[in-house]
């Protein structure tokens, strides 16, 4: 295509090169037919000069003779050609001594007065001395037409003919051919069009492509999350009732009279028990965060604090290797996250890390305040231009190909050895980062480390509200004055939940679904509490519950409680306004504590 | 004077005539004489028309011998037609011999004879000899040159025996055969 402009411009230049070539052709017929012309007449006079020779040459023995019969036989005989005018035979002093001529009114000149070859006009006369033995002995005198008019014509005519159809013939071709250049260019343009929408198609097909691979990646994700979601929320169950009976047996046990050693060993076991119960949901919170379906439980955060505080942690995971360096920023702004999400992807950061640097390195948390502004925000998608938190966590490490940085947040992927990682690491961090409101970028040099920058969104919100965890005085109790209406479709976490509510001195009325939960409340106004679970059979759920609930008695509190959250009361993975929650399996100190913060009206 | 002597001229015009006549008809050498001056003429003009056979003659030097045999009808006009004439390179010279030898060595030979015996009696002797015979006004075929001067219309004109001109070793020139009254081809 590079060659193509000049290839073009010959074309463009074709109907200019016929009309020249053309021009050139009827310049060349008019000089042929004036070369011929000069041509035939030269070659006439040749001829007639000849024919003189020949005739000199004839005629002299009849002039040698004084034969004029004979001589004017001779010229006589000239008259068989149609051009000869005249012809006359001329003895040595000039004398006519036999002469023919085609028309009576030119005669042949009775004394010769001239010599050699001249035209005139149409007429060639050549005057040809006869020789004898060297001598002249006369002359011949012969005056030719060197060509009939029409004949003429007709020649020049047949010459401008032909001079005319090639030019025509030029033209026409000149024509045709700017025609096709046009059709050419007209051509060209429509494929080049169509080449763009091509391009356009194909792109619009590779972005399909990968919006399809996205939703698949999404539809997997939708169905790991469902499963282990399912999973997460039978297991919240059983120990829900494994933990309210170890709290129950706990406080219990305290009133039988047992031996002191007896007393010794109930209360060991029962820690026990409840530790193993505590890892059990821990482990069940763990998948539902892989599950990215854990709801967050977002707080103020000091990062710098929750960083100092990790110190001790990350020493100890990233061993004697690896040196940790902390910058932590002055003035660093609050931010509201899940503390211990945001800790989990720390630690899964270092943990990378560490991996990265098998013969040691150096590990570099800092902090930072920034200002993600329009521009930057334009090439990124769910992110909001403003003021974030920023953590980075820099290793010395081997770092990443680009491949493998394409792929790093994808879940299960992993480029540790098998049984060495589970791939979910930095699919947690994106996860969590993402749900948070925040944004991710990992930068990384193959041979000489990465960096991973966390940006959580700046808190603008006064200090004070639930900033600090609550602090560990007696268990709120509540009174008999105060109902609350039960509603879990697992009979027995049903019963734990109502017999810790009743021995928190609460009155308590239970449902196992949500319509009988309804005529409960319709048939007891003085109901204050909804403790409903999320997932309920029967056509009405949790949130739907409480709303149908909250339409008959507006000042109801609802306090939900889920082994996973649902969509039905979480958003974006964060609570709606004004709802409570509390996850299974709960304590008894927690729900103690939730209830009341629920009836008294406090906000999370 | 003018109407009175019209009768009169052509009168005189008629005596003139016929005063004339009668001198033409009783002086045969008015006409005759013209006549000798064309045939000297002719003699060396046949020259230029006629081809000799390659050793005649000798040598370049050698003038062109024209030869008159017998009785010479031309005295001093031939003698002055041939005057600086030329024959390609040759001078003409005029030989008048009283009789025929081969060893004569002439071009042409004119037979100054009207009677036929004697004519073929010469032309016997010369037989074979390269030479342009010409005779005047014989009338038998056979003892003719390879011209003959005859008077045809007032003009002298000549025939041409190509049968003797060939015997002689000579080529005429097609011209000159068509300017003869008649030529007898060769056999």
């Amino acid at each position: 295509m590079i060659a193509q402009p000049q290839r073009v411009n010959l074309w463009k230049a074709t109907p200019k090169i016929a009309l020249t070539i053309a021009i050139l052709l009827v310049v060349a017929g008019i000089v042929i037919v004036f070369l011929a012309a000069r041509s035939y007449s030269a070659q006439k006079l040749r001829e007639v000069d000849v024919e003189g020779q020949i005739l000199g040459s004839t005629v002299s023995a009849a002039l040698t003779f004084n034969d004029r019969t004979a001589e004017q036989e001779y010229v006589n005989a000239l008259q068989a050609n149609p051009e000869v005018l005249n012809a006359a035979v001329y003895t040595a002093s000039g004398a006519l001594f036999a002469g023919y001529a085609r028309s009576p009114d030119a005669p042949s000149p009775d004394r010769l007065l001239i010599r050699g070859k001249m035209v005139q006009g149409e007429r060639i006369t050549v005057v040809t001395p006869v020789m004898q033995d060297g001598a002249a002995i006369g002359s011949v005198y012969l005056q030719v037409l060197t060509e009939p008019p029409g004949r003429r014509y007709v020649r020049y005519s047949v010459v401008a003919l032909l001079t005319t159809m090639a030019a025509v013939v030029v033209g026409v071709l000149g024509v045709a051919q700017s025609a096709l250049t046009r059709t050419n260019a007209a051509l060209e343009t429509q494929s080049q069009e169509l080449a763009d929408i091509n391009r356009t198609l194909l792109k619009q097909i590779g972005e399909r492509e990968k919006a399809e691979a996205a939703l698949r990646q999404a539809q997997k994700m939708e169905a790991i999350g469902h499963l282990t979601g399912g999973v997460a929320h039978d297991f919240n169950n059983l120990l829900q009732i494994i933990l309210s009976s170890l709290s129950m047996l706990r406080r219990r046990g305290g009133g039988w009279q047992l031996a002191p050693q007896a007393a010794r060993d109930f209360r060991n076991l029962v820690d026990a028990a409840v530790s193993g119960a505590d890892r059990a949901a821990a482990l069940t919170r763990q998948l539902l965060a892989f599950a990215r379906r854990q709801p967050l439980e977002p707080t103020r955060i000091d990062v710098n604090k929750l960083v100092s505080g990790m110190s001790e942690l990350l020493r100890r995971t990233l061993g004697e290797m690896v040196g940790i360096e902390t910058v932590l920023a002055g003035g660093l702004w609050p931010t509201f996250a899940d503390a211990n999400q945001l800790e989990s992807a720390i630690l899964n950061l270092a943990v990378n890390a560490r991996d990265a640097m098998p013969d040691g390195g150096k590990l570099t948390i800092e902090t930072a305040n920034t200002h993600l502004d329009d521009t930057y925000v334009r090439t990124i998608e769910d992110v909001e231009p403003g003021q974030y938190v920023m953590v980075a966590v820099t290793d010395t490490g081997t770092g990443m190909t680009k491949d493998v940085l394409a792929s790093a947040f994808e879940p299960f992927f992993t480029t540790k050895d098998v049984g060495h990682g589970t791939g979910l690491g930095l699919s947690q961090v994106y996860g969590f980062v993402k749900q948070s409101g925040g944004h991710i970028k990992i930068y990384s040099e193959l041979g000489a480390g990465t960096t991973v920058k966390l940006y959580l969104p700046r808190l603008s919100a006064p200090d004070g509200e639930a900033s600090e965890e609550p602090k560990d005085v007696g268990l709120p109790r509540g009174s008999s004055a105060e109902s609350i209406l039960v509603v879990e479709d697992e009979d027995q976490v049903r019963d734990f939940t109502v017999t810790m509510l009743r021995e928190l001195g609460y009155s308590v009325v239970e449902a196992a679904n949500g319509q009988v939960a309804l005529r409960m409340l319709d048939a007891d106004p003085a109901i204050r509490l909804l403790f409903t679970d999320v997932g309920l059979p029967g056509g009405l759920n949790g949130r739907q519950l409480a709303d149908e609930a909250l339409k008959r008695q507006p000042r109801l509190k609802v306090l939900f409680t889920s082994g996973y959250t649902h969509n039905a009361i979480v958003h974006g993975g964060r609570l709606d306004a004004g709802v409570a929650l509390i996850g299974k399996p709960f304590t008894y100190a927690t729900l103690a504590q939730k209830i009341r913060q629920v009836l008294s009206g406090e906000r999370e | 004077m003018p109407l009175a002597s019209k009768p009169l001229l052509r009168v005189s015009a008629l005596v003139l005539l016929a005063l004339s006549t009668a001198i033409d008809a009783s002086r045969a050498d008015g006409p005759g004489a013209l006549a000798l001056a064309v045939k000297a003429t002719y003699l060396y003009k046949f020259q230029p028309f006629i081809t000799w056979p390659g050793n005649a003659p000798a040598s370049p030097g050698d003038p062109f011998r024209l030869c008159i045999v017998g009785t010479d009808p031309f005295g001093e006009t031939i003698d002055r037609a041939v005057a600086g004439q030329h024959a390609g390179a040759q001078a003409i010279v005029v030989v008048r011999l009283t009789a025929v030898s081969p060893a004569d060595h002439c071009q042409v030979r004119y037979l100054g004879t009207g009677d036929a015996a004697t004519a073929r009696r010469w032309e016997t002797a010369i037989a074979g000899q390269p030479e342009l015979t010409v005779t005047d006004g014989i009338a038998e075929d056979s003892a003719k040159g390879v011209i003959n001067f005859v008077v045809s219309g007032n003009r002298v004109r000549f025939e041409i025996d190509e049968a003797a001109a060939s015997r002689a070793g000579l080529v005429i020139s097609s011209k000159l055969l068509s300017l003869a009254v008649s030529v007898r081809p060769n056999q």
